[in-house]
């Protein structure tokens, strides 16, 4: 029953999470009704434009948040001898923290930019499903890396709110650092999709980045099993 | 059957209980015949270890007072020599009342009489012997 | 009836920086027998528990539980399945409820009695839909200790078990200590209420200072540990009585009273051979066996 035990610690944190960004993006989006001109197409899709980066940034302060928690925090808050006591391996219960945290993230993706397309549909302005497609890929794979940081600070760092501090002061710190000197390999304008942005139909375009994900990927992976090492390795 | 086991005497709580179990059986609260409780049920009840309960119920039956029948319980088999142990007791209670009457005369206090009893007692025997 | 000890160590340590919590233990944990852990706070108690469930890494030396190496996180794991473990703390997750609790506990154990579970609930009147921090701290012990006593495992561990129950609660938990003893559980605890270990337990450890000082059957030391107070004419000759079992001399005046762990017989001999003018032999309760052994080290 860990799984019910993730879902019991994360289901507050996620459901007001999707909530807010589910409604955040209806009401964003359904706000430009008065646009409802096709040849005010290109507005249209600058306003989706826009909108993605709104949910990146609760996007990726959702997943931080939600891949706070695990036995280090357990630990502050008195429970770990009693889950470190279960005949489970510390691996598992990693990864199937890990694991739920993941479906959540995908649920937050997912859900709002299924809100976009109903309500542009409602409103006669439909968008492609390709377009929706690359915003949430572009999300996940990109953005996949923010929640494999927090999963390896909430194991390095023990506290109940110095974690999330430290997570979020980093989410900060890569967004001043990518921003100042590392441009090309801004991590925030390839999730926001900012590098294939077609600034005159204000579609995404051209090949989905593969490289980029795949660099987000990789990182993110290497975090997760930085973590499993970092909670095999620690004393209770 | 009331036992009443004190932890805090020199005695193991084992042979408490055996020599409880003897008592019982001297004074006839225990028959020939009777059933004590069961291992565990006797341990719940004074809140002991089961091992002091089953090392008891043992001794006793290597010394002919209960019979430990398998999965019915312990059985009190009070013999001839039991009873005749039951005279030896009655005498010596005799002679203790005469003995601390005596005692009392002299000035001494109970409490005064029960430590020295207890001291007493717990000289080795062979000591005593010399 | 196998004798294998369920809990084994060698030259057991744990050291923090240069201090250590753990020195060289050596415990030997037999079956069918309820063993209890003695020791001031601080002296190595739970620290050792951690380092059999594999919470903590030892320094140097190592352990077997139910056979299964300490030191190996799978054997650890497989032997965490057949043993039964209560922190000091009493660990339970806030925010489930009493029954969420329970249908949690009860998924990871093959030996979970469920009917044992009902009664205990029952028993200790725990609301089944209250969540878990809304509990009194009673009533958060007792589910605490119901996790474990809802199950049938080969080693039960508790870890200061009564803390925090009222004395018929304590009453409560040692019968249960005691039913699951009956059943054949190994059971090691450690305990500051000396009351209750003279009660229930077989057999004692006393640990201080990371080391284990006494390691014996409770019998075996109410049977030979001795306080031993003689009065002689002229000054206590102290230096013939430095033998063999003795573990203390305190000497007042003409008074003189010796701490025997064993041969007793020795000293009551040396004292009339002496000349004492008065021997007085008491026996000492397992407070006193500790505060002196402790003091002494």
């Amino acid at each position: 029953m860990l799984w019910y035990k993730a879902w019991l610690e994360t289901r507050s944190r996620f459901l007001t999470c999707l909530a807010t960004l589910t409604i955040f993006c209806a009401v964003f989006v359904g706000h430009a009704q008065g646009l409802i001109r096709p040849e005010w197409k290109t507005d249209y899709n600058r306003l989706l434009f826009v909108t993605q980066q709104f949910v990146v940034i609760m996007w990726i302060l959702a997943v931080v948040l939600l891949g706070m928690g695990g036995i280090v925090r357990e630990r502050a808050i008195g429970t770990s001898s009693l889950t470190l006591s279960l005949p489970v391996s510390r691996a598992r219960l990693l990864g199937i923290r890990v694991g739920m945290g993941i479906f959540e993230a995908i649920a937050l993706a997912v859900v709002p930019w299924t809100t976009i397309f109903l309500v542009s549909f409602l409103a006669r302005m439909p968008i492609l499903i390709s377009q929706v497609g690359f915003y949430v890929l572009l999300l996940l794979g990109g953005g996949s890396a923010y929640f494999a940081m927090a999963v390896l600070v909430s194991s390095l760092v023990e506290g109940e709110y110095t974690a999330p501090a430290v997570a979020f002061g980093l989410v900060l710190l890569t967004a001043i650092v990518f921003d100042a000197w590392l441009r090309p390999f801004n991590l925030w304008r390839l999730v926001t999709g900012d590098f294939y942005i077609d600034r005159h139909t204000y579609l995404l375009s051209g090949h989905f980045p593969l490289l980029g994900t795949l660099a987000s990927l990789s990182a993110a992976a290497l975090m997760l099993l930085a973590s499993v090492g970092v909670i095999q390795r620690r004393e209770f | 059957m009331f036992f009443k086991l004190n932890p805090t005497t020199g005695q193991p709580l084992y042979l408490q209980l055996m020599q409880q179990i003897r008592h019982a059986a001297e004074t006839g609260a225990l028959r020939d015949g009777d059933q004590l409780p069961g291992i565990r049920t006797l341990a719940e009840e004074l809140v002991v270890s089961p091992n002091t309960v089953a090392k008891a119920y043992s001794e006793l039956e290597h010394d002919g007072l209960l019979e430990l029948r398998q999965g019915s319980g312990a059985f009190v088999t009070v013999k001839r020599r039991t009873r005749s142990l039951t005279d030896h007791v009655q005498v010596a209670r005799r002679r203790l009342r005469d003995l601390i009457e005596q005692l009392r005369e002299e000035g001494l206090l109970d409490e005064e009489i029960k430590r020295a009893f207890e001291a007493e007692l717990l000289y080795p025997a062979e000591i005593v012997r010399k | 009836m196998t004798n294998t000890p369920v809990i084994l160590t060698r030259d057991l340590t744990k050291s923090y920086g240069s201090s250590a919590a753990v020195q060289e233990l050596n415990l030997s944990v037999g079956p069918h027998r309820i063993t209890a852990f003695l020791g001031q706070n601080g002296a190595g108690k739970s620290t050792t528990i951690k380092m059999l469930l594999g919470m903590v890494r030892p320094s140097c030396g190592e352990g077997t539980v139910l056979g299964k190496r300490i030191n190996n996180a799978e054997e650890n794991r497989d032997m965490r399945r057949k043993v039964a473990y209560v922190a000091e703390n009493k660990p339970l997750y806030g925010y489930m409820t009493v029954e969420q609790t329970v249908r949690f506990a009860s998924s990871f154990y093959s030996d979970w009695r469920a009917d044992v579970a009902r009664w205990l609930l029952n028993e200790y009147k725990l609301p089944p839909e209250r969540k878990v921090k809304a509990l009194s701290k009673g009533m958060r012990t007792k589910l605490a200790l119901l996790l474990a006593f809802a199950r049938h495992p080969e080693l039960l561990i508790l870890d200061e078990p009564s803390e925090g129950l009222d004395p018929v609660g304590i009453e409560h938990l040692l019968q249960m200590l005691v039913a699951q003893a009956a059943e054949g559980v190994a059971i090691f605890f450690s305990s500051h209420q000396i009351a209750e270990v003279e009660r229930v337990a077989d057999h004692v450890c006393i640990l201080d200072n990371g080391h284990l000082l006494v390691d014996a059957s409770l019998d075996q030391l109410r049977q030979s540990y001795r306080r031993i107070d003689l009065v002689f004419a002229s000054a206590p000759p102290e230096r013939e009585f430095r033998i063999t079992g003795v573990e203390k001399i305190q000497t007042k005046g003409h008074q003189m009273r010796v701490f025997a762990s064993t041969n007793a017989e020795a000293v009551i001999q040396r004292a009339r051979d002496l000349d004492a003018v008065s021997v007085e032999v008491a026996p000492v309760g397992l407070r006193d066996i500790f505060l002196e052994t402790v003091k002494e080290n």
